[in-house]
Order: structure tokens, then sequence, then C-alpha cells
């Protein structure tokens, strides 16, 4: 095993050099931000998820077995400080409003988008009005790299599932692509 | 279409296809199985999807990290830190002015920190008393704070130490003296009994008899010498009773306990 590898780093951080979580660290925190980021939008809220991953990967650095890719470990975690986060604020009361702040885009905004040819604007709108468990698997693939498998043994379903999941996805994207397209046309 | 195409087109979006694979979907395609506009927005849609940018963490959360990381190592190290830093949350817990103390804490636990790095074979009584010691500086900055609340809490924290030194006796007495709360200034009459057989607490709590202005705290005080055997107290009581006009049932009781102290 390549001594500089996510596996092997792993491996000496469970052993108690706990230094090469900073190596870790130093790989994945953008990655993760960034998986954070496109699924809640809220940068400081990001970057407190993206400390609980690491707070939670040294508090389970024993159960770490090196079975499977590491990222697919981290992603698993990541994941599950981002469903912890918000069943936490379901527990206590505060309403989740960032689904419905984001999801709205006035005429006003939508005409902005259209006449400057924003279309990437347009887009992000568009994926973020995407059931949360179809944006994850977008981004899972699209923008952290992970294969269909990986994201299957993360999402704990088989590959082909997330194949199909993946297909719609993008399916209901384009749709809602079109959408909004035709929407802002019509202004 | 199938679900077999719809895994093919996914396989095919995330660039896992071979030739043949590849192949295939064209054969879909001129077939009319697969719809070549549906396959083309998506294809097109997947490249855009790489056009929206994603924001940077600021440079904070590394710091956090590392900070994070570096605790980690001296609980790991020393095993005792954690034990500290359980003392220390639960301290926090019970505070209202967290901020003050927990400045404070910092600078304790660095102290702390800064000592343990060397000395890994430390036993478990140094330990106690450096918790002791950070007790003791917390509670004496405590007392100083504005909200009554605080000053309360700094004098039970008093209560749960197994000694005190000179400054925090002084601290309580001053306290005892000054302190604008009737309840604070009744609590610290409780703290200092604790330490009764010390020779200043007990000079202190006499000389306290002549600045006090409440009944509750004076009574409170009777009880103390009556408690503590200061004989020496009954001239100061009799004073009291001279000198004010106190209410009756306070020189009632006053008056008996000068008759138990004699």
């Amino acid at each position: 095993m390549d001594s500089t590898s996510d596996k092997a780093l792993m491996m000496k951080v469970k052993n108690g050099d706990l230094d090469k979580l900073g190596l870790l660290f130093e790989r994945y925190n953008r990655p993760l931000f960034s998986f954070f980021y496109r699924m809640c939008k809220e940068a400081e809220l990001c970057e407190d998820l993206v400390q609980s991953v690491f707070e939670r990967i040294l508090k389970y650095r024993d159960t770490y077995t090196g079975d499977g890719k590491f990222t697919t470990w981290m992603f698993s975690i990541a994941r599950n400080a981002h469903i912890d986060h918000y069943r936490k604020q379901q527990r206590e009361g505060i309403p989740v409003e960032i689904d419905e702040e984001r999801l709205e885009l006035d005429d006003e905004e939508t005409k902005v988008v259209v006449n400057k040819q924003e279309k990437k604007e347009l887009l992000e709108v568009a994926l973020d009005r995407l059931d949360e468990d179809k944006r994850e698997i977008i981004i899972l693939s699209r923008y952290e790299g992970l294969k269909y498998k990986e994201i299957a043994d993360i999402l704990e379903t088989t590959e082909g599932a997330i194949k199909v999941k993946m297909f719609r996805a993008m399916k209901e994207l384009k749709d809602l692509v079109n959408t909004l397209n035709e929407e802002c046309s019509h202004e | 279409m199938n679900e077999q195409h719809q895994q093919l087109i996914a396989d095919y979006l995330a660039g896992n296809l071979d030739d043949t694979g590849k192949t295939k979907v064209e054969e879909l395609i001129a077939s009319g199985e697969i719809d070549f506009m549906e396959f083309r927005e998506l294809e097109k849609l997947h490249e855009d999807l790489g056009s929206i940018p994603a924001p940077s963490p600021s440079k904070e959360m590394s710091s956090n990290f590392y900070a994070m990381l570096e605790e980690e190592k001296q609980s790991v190290k020393n095993p005792w830190f954690q034990l500290l830093k359980d003392q220390v949350q639960q301290m926090i817990a019970e505070l209202t002015m967290p901020r003050l103390a927990y400045g404070l804490i910092l600078l304790i636990v660095g102290g702390f920190i800064g000592s343990q790095i060397n000395n890994n074979d430390s036993e478990i009584e140094q330990l106690s008393q450096q918790v002791q010691d950070m007790r003791e500086v917390m509670m004496v900055n405590m007392l100083e704070g504005a909200s009554a609340a605080d000053r309360l809490k700094a004098v039970t924290i008093s209560s749960e130490m197994t000694s005190v030194d000179s400054e925090a006796i002084h601290a309580l007495l001053f306290t005892l003296n000054n302190d604008p709360s009737i309840n604070v200034r009744v609590q610290s009459i409780e703290a200092l009994k604790r330490w009764g057989n010390n020779e200043r607490v007990r000079e202190g709590l006499v000389k306290a008899i002549a600045k006090q202005e409440s009944p509750i705290v004076i009574v409170e005080l009777a009880d103390a010498m009556l408690e503590l055997e200061l004989r020496n107290s009954a001239p100061e009581f009799r004073r009291l009773i001279e000198e004010r006009e106190l209410d009756f049932t306070v020189q009632q009781k006053l008056e008996s306990s000068i008759a138990a102290l004699m």
C-alpha cells in the first residue's frame, strides 16, 4: 500500500499518528465543503459540518477497517453529519427555511438570469429545486467524482439502483431547466 | 425507456463506457430505443453542471480543525487533559457569564498543558491540585462579576474546594462585607463556615458583624458564631444592640446568642 494513500494515512491515524489526519484534511476539506455547500448553501454551517466530519473521523478512528475506499467511508460520515444536523434542527423546532428561500426565484430575478444569459445560474436554481436525495446523487457523482458503486455503498443500495436514480435525477433536472426557461421566456 | 437503457446512459454520462458500450448506445439511438434529443440534452446538461461554482471555505475552518486536532493529541498524550476538559466544560455550563470565565479557563488550561507537555509522569494528585487551583482562581474572579447569580455560583464553587488559600478567604470576606446582594453575603457566611478552623476566617467573621446592615445577614452571622463557638463575637453583638435600632426579633436573637456564647 502506498504510504501516502488515503487508506495508509487513515490506518496511521487509527494507530495513533494523529498528525496524519492533517494530510487527509488538506486533501478533503474542500471536496467536503463543496459537497455540503451544494447540499445546503450556507457557508458557515458547511464549515461546521466539515469540522464535524473530522471530529467524527477522530472519534470513530478505531472502527476504520480499511475495507473499501476511504472517501466512501468519509462521505458516509459526511452524509450522516448532514442528516443529524437537520434532524437536530427539527427536534429543536427550528424551521428549515433554506429550501423555500432557495427555491423561490422571483420574477425579477428570473428576468435578470435570462437577460444576462446566465444559464448556469438558472441551472443552479433548477438543481436546488431537485429533491434532496436526487440532488445528492448528482453531487456525489458529478462534483465529487464518486463511482456509482461507491455511492451505492454510501446509500446502502445497489449500483444498478444508483444508475437508474442518476438517470432519473438528470431527466428531472432537465425538465426543471426547461420549465424555468419557459417561465422566463413568457415574461 | 427501460431500466437497462437508463443505466447505460448513466454510465455514459459518468464516462464509464468503453468502446463497446458506446457503440451499444449509438445502436440504441439509431434504432430509436433511446431518444436522441433527450440523450443530447442530458449529455449537455451533465457538461453544464461543471460550470456551477462552489465557494472556498474560510481560513478559520482550517484553524478550527488544527485546534481540534491539537486538543485530541493532548487528550491522547495525557488522559488527564480529558478529565480537566470535562471539569472545565461542567463549570462553564453552570455559568451565566461564560465568556469571561471561558477566557480565564483557557488561560489556565494553556498553562496546564504547558506544564504537562514535558511531564508525563505527573501524578493524578497533581491534576486534582490543578483543578483545585483553577476552581480557586475562577472563584476569586467570579466574585468580582457584575451578576449576583455569578457571584453566588462563585461562592458555591468555594464549597466544592477541599482547601482554600488566603486569597480565596480574602475574596470571600470581602464579599461578605461589601457585596450588594444579601443572598450572596449570606452564602459567603455559609462558605466561610467551612473554613471555621482558619484563624483568619474566625477573625474576619467577627469583624464583619459591625459592617452589616441587613438583619438577615446579622442573624446568619449570629448563628455562625454559635456554630463556630466564637466567644469574642459577643462584645461585637452587644455593641450592635446598643448602637443600632435593631428590629425587636433580631435584638432578641442577638441577646440569646450572646447568652449562649458567654
